[in-house]
């Protein structure tokens, strides 16, 4: 029997999107493990092709989002992430899990901040594909939808030419077609220069079938699956072809 | 040995101070919210402005003003508000925690005291005494005011 790709998902006090998340990792056929930060070691890395930090509210967001989540895994495993992805692992983080990897620096340098509305802002929102070579982004078409559901997804850089930066080499993997929260460069999703970490604000694991769009008779759902699923199904199959 | 920091965010915009209360204001007034941190501490001043950056700092979108004194200038008031000695206070309670899972951190924290500091600017007429009604909860929190000091 084909062995399956082993997902490791870190869970923190406060991680609160991780069933659902390890849900669509399974569905699209990854062996997931969620693993809270508690007992998280270097050795338990060891076989893990991909690390998934989901969605919630680590450690309440105190002193800012994803802070605290960062410095606690530092102090547990130090730079073994980067190492992971040095080696060829991957690290998805979605919504505080994007958060949680632009603070360990695994993403291009930036922060996520409140919302320019001051408000949490749950809704339905347009995203442009950027990186549509993306082993995360493949199956995705130039425009979709994913709901996002966020405080601080106001994606900042110290000077805003450097997001601009970012969307001219192409790090800026996914942009928000209308102006949602104030982003920079409107980016809503960020990779690295090695194209195996991806953070992104929006939530593609509360997608994954047709039935979950808001719009019952939406036209995009003849498979019957959601945008979401493409997503983690672009990043089974380019860990599978990549074993 | 007492020290105070101020952490003020660079992207967060003035805001209408008559959102923070449930009734608007009749004069325009905006305020701006930093978060202020007291630590009695023995040991290394440096080691413990090195852990304040560290730790709680984003040098991406915040700033850090050293002192006493309010960050800010050209406010009408300042409203200082937190939780109240014997009030749990989860936020200064996972700070501790980290500082506690430190192998040499360089000091000894003696205590930590969290405050949320709202600047309000604005030439209008509104009492400090509304604000503190609206936003402090006198069952677990204590405030003070600062009021403008005008040559």
């Amino acid at each position: 029997m084909e062995e399956r790709p082993r997902a490791l998902l870190l869970k923190f006090p406060g991680t609160n999107c991780d069933a659902e998340t390890a849900r669509a990792l399974e569905a699209v056929g990854f062996e997931t493990e969620i693993a809270p930060i508690s007992t998280v070691t270097r050795e338990l890395l060891a076989g893990i092709r991909l690390v998934v930090l989901s969605g919630g509210f680590s450690y309440g967001d105190y002193v800012m989002s994803g802070r605290i989540a960062s410095l606690v895994t530092e102090q547990k495993i130090d730079a073994a992430l980067k190492e992971f992805r040095d080696n060829g692992g991957y690290l998805l983080g979605i919504c505080n899990g994007f958060q949680i990897l632009t603070q360990l620096g695994l993403l291009p340098e930036g922060s996520l901040v409140h919302n320019t509305s001051g408000r949490f802002q749950c809704q339905w929102v347009t995203l442009e594909n950027r990186a549509p070579e993306s082993p995360f982004l493949k199956q995705l078409p130039e425009r979709f939808e994913f709901p996002v559901a966020h405080a601080e997804g106001r994606f900042v850089t110290a000077d805003p030419a450097e997001a601009d930066g970012y969307r001219e080499k192409g790090l800026a993997a996914l942009t928000y077609a209308d102006d949602v929260n104030g982003s920079f460069a409107s980016i809503a999703g960020l990779q690295d220069e090695s194209g195996r970490v991806l953070g992104l604000m929006p939530h593609p694991e509360r997608f994954m079938e047709a039935r979950d769009h808001y719009d019952p008779d939406w036209a995009g759902g003849d498979s019957g699956k959601g945008s979401g699923y493409f997503l983690f199904q672009s990043l089974y199959d380019a860990i599978s072809n990549s074993q | 040995m007492k020290l105070f920091f101020e952490i003020i965010d660079r992207y967060i915009e003035p805001g209408d101070a008559s959102g923070l209360l449930y009734a608007p204001l009749s004069e325009p007034l905006t305020y701006r919210q930093t978060r202020r941190y007291e630590f009695d501490v023995e040991g290394d001043a440096e080691k413990v402005e090195a852990f304040v950056r560290h730790t709680l700092l984003d040098d991406v979108s915040q700033e850090i003003h050293s002192g006493d004194e309010p960050a800010l200038d050209g406010f009408r008031f300042v409203l200082d508000y937190g939780m109240k000695p014997g009030a749990l206070d989860l936020e200064k309670e996972t700070v501790v925690r980290f500082f506690r899972g430190l192998k040499d951190p360089g000091f000894e924290l003696n205590s930590l005291t969290i405050r949320q500091r709202i600047y309000v600017f604005g030439d209008g007429a509104a009492e400090p005494k509304r604000f503190i009604r609206d936003i402090c909860n006198p069952a677990i929190q204590n405030w003070n005011v600062i009021e403008a000091t005008h040559a």
